[in-house]
């Protein structure tokens, strides 16, 4: 190399810019690939979802949904997956502010203690959980319903609640302290004055939480039935052993992916501090 | 505790209104929290028990009466050579999955630092996987690897490469499978170091440039100890997430061929639900959890050095 050093310097950074590109460009192709074929496939007509090599060009239609939804059982998936999604994550929020604001505000004997242990919680396998689950909705008869389902789900959305709302709580000046001076009580002031302010946190909160509950499988194939199964149950039915619906799968998948994906995308600033229990901001 | 006893007028002739109202606020902490606690007790600490009774008892479900049988559930497990066999498949796969996303993800995020156009739809496209639903994302790649009508072999194909079945051998399903996993939470450890990295200070740096320190020295001096915070809650939650690792391996092998993809909740989940042995499944969850706490603690004990 003959170039002069600051010149030089210049052309090594250029250099290093490109590659970085290049190689953004050719994982985002690969992340991409995977999730945008499947959406295709979706849409095709039923011949050719199973043409090899695939057929990129073809006539768009809904078929694969319109059986899905209504000749199958995608719109009774979809049904329970929006009521647990939104039963769990309306008790956990009820249960599960206060105690975030506690956890923030106030002073209590043992509060680290408390903290290091719901976050404990996050650590356990699911499935060590998942027999003794069993056997304890089956004996209070609550298998195969919505009750059943959304207690189990509560042992992550209550935690994971807490801690994200604890960081927000923390953030936020004292408002409700002045409010209770003028003679509020600490309820009427949190509720009145606090919470108007951290509504866009909570609001983001409670998303990311129902995301995770919407994506929940393990938990809802041993505690579903016939009657509660979620989506992503009823999408692993169209996958048998003799043979597989591609088309009729890829469209529940989209119905499952397509709305989180959105969500993610809209709550991509929130997602670190939920994904990370608050951990990292 | 934010308790005023100047304002509350203490006595015998005290209503239970005041009473009530002198215990909340003197309380009020653990007022706040106890729905939280009691539910959490409830939904998590109650089971989580009871699966130790489990682990004691031969529960068979279909049979009424659950003796009790000491170690006999551990001695089984233990003695089973398919749960140690999904040991060391847990072993691998937390290894390979832990280590490969992290070098990944935070390559990413390096690289991201340097790219100024169209920042914001790369870092949507990159964060994509982890939002999607593991058994979708299994699906979806069990679709990609079938040999007749999959993306796979088409792609090989334009290369003049062999034909391949990754899913269908017992040498190659692991790996398959471990591809889709790194495919998926590679986006989850980009997210947070990125996070990260974008909130380092840029002094140190600046002052490195001007010593005349290259990019490497730049990598390993500044920005590896200033990140060792995040790093270690993204290993964390990357490693108790591998060990867990259930939905993806379900779906796309549901632990075949010939076990050679079974890790730990995969063989609790056939021992419990499909041989319905509720008692040795529990006990081989209670050896899990102490494996998990074994794990975290080795750990924590990092963390804590490194954040105190």
């Amino acid at each position: 190399m003959r170039i002069r050093r600051p010149f030089g310097r210049l052309v090594r950074r250029h250099w290093s810019t490109a590659v970085a590109y290049l190689v953004v460009i050719v994982v985002c192709v690969f992340v991409l690939i995977p999730i945008l074929a499947g959406f295709v496939t979706a849409f095709k007509p039923g011949p050719i979802q199973i043409a090899s090599p695939p057929v990129w060009l073809f006539r768009p239609t809904a078929d694969n949904f319109e059986r899905v939804l209504i000749a199958k059982n995608g719109l009774l998936n979809l049904r329970n997956s929006i009521v647990v999604t939104v039963l769990s994550i309306s008790v956990s929020l009820l249960v599960g502010v206060p105690a975030a604001y506690s956890l923030a505000r106030l002073r209590m004997k043992g509060r680290q203690q408390l903290l290091g242990w719901i976050i404990s919680l996050r650590m356990i396998p699911p499935v060590v959980v998942a027999l003794p689950f069993f056997v304890l909705i089956d004996r209070l008869k609550l298998y195969d319903t919505y009750v059943g389902l959304s207690l189990t789900y509560l042992s992550f959305s209550i935690p994971m609640i807490i801690w994200i709302m604890r960081g927000y709580f923390a953030r936020t000046p004292h408002l409700e302290e002045s409010a209770m001076v003028d003679g509020c009580s600490r309820l009427q002031a949190v509720l009145r004055v606090l919470l108007p302010v951290v509504m866009p946190g909570l609001a983001a909160t409670a998303l990311l939480v129902a995301m995770v509950a919407w994506n929940e499988y393990m938990l809802a194939l041993i505690l579903t039935g016939r009657n509660t199964a979620t989506l992503p149950i009823g999408a692993v039915t169209y996958v048998t052993r003799v043979r597989v619906e591609w088309g009729e799968l890829f469209a529940m998948n989209l119905i499952i992916a397509a709305p989180v994906l959105l969500l993610a995308a809209t709550l991509h600033r929130h997602l670190v501090r939920g994904l990370t229990f608050g951990m990292v901001e | 505790m934010g308790s005023q006893p100047g304002l509350t007028v203490a006595g015998e002739g005290q209503t239970w209104r005041a009473r009530y109202r002198r215990f909340a606020r003197e309380h009020a902490g653990f007022l706040w929290v106890a729905p939280a606690l009691f539910t959490l007790l409830a939904v998590i600490i109650y089971p989580m028990i009871y699966g130790i009774y489990l682990s004691f008892v031969d529960m068979n479900l279909g049979q009424k009466e659950a003796p009790f049988i000491g170690l006999e559930n551990f001695s089984f497990v233990l003695k089973d050579d398919i749960f140690l066999n999904s040991i060391s498949k847990t072993l691998t796969y937390v290894a390979v999955s832990v280590s490969l996303t992290f070098v990944f993800g935070l390559g990413l995020a390096l690289l991201m630092q340097k790219i100024r156009w169209g920042r914001t739809i790369f870092h949507l496209i990159l964060i994509a996987p982890m939002a999607i639903a593991p058994p979708v994302v299994g699906l979806t790649w069990r679709w990609i690897y079938n040999p007749l009508f999959g993306l796979l072999n088409p792609f090989l194909g334009l290369f003049g490469l062999p034909q391949q079945a990754p899913l269908g051998s017992p040498t190659s399903a692991m790996e398959a499978v471990l591809v889709v996993d790194i495919w998926q939470w590679t986006s989850l450890v980009f997210l947070i170091l990125y996070a990260g990295v974008s909130t380092l200070p840029r002094e140190p740096y600046e002052a490195a440039d001007l010593d005349g320190a290259g990019p490497w020295a730049m990598f390993w001096r500044i920005t590896l100890p200033l990140l060792m915070p995040v790093i270690l809650v993204v290993l964390v939650l990357r490693t108790v997430d591998a060990f867990r690792t259930f939905d993806l391996v379900n779906v796309m092998t549901a632990g075949g061929p010939a076990l050679s993809t079974e890790v730990m909740s995969l063989y609790i989940y056939r021992v419990g639900f499909k041989f319905f042995q509720m008692g040795r499944g529990a006990a081989a969850g209670q050896i899990m959890l102490l494996g998990a706490g074994v794990i975290l603690a080795v750990y924590f004990r990092f963390l804590y050095r490194e954040l105190d």
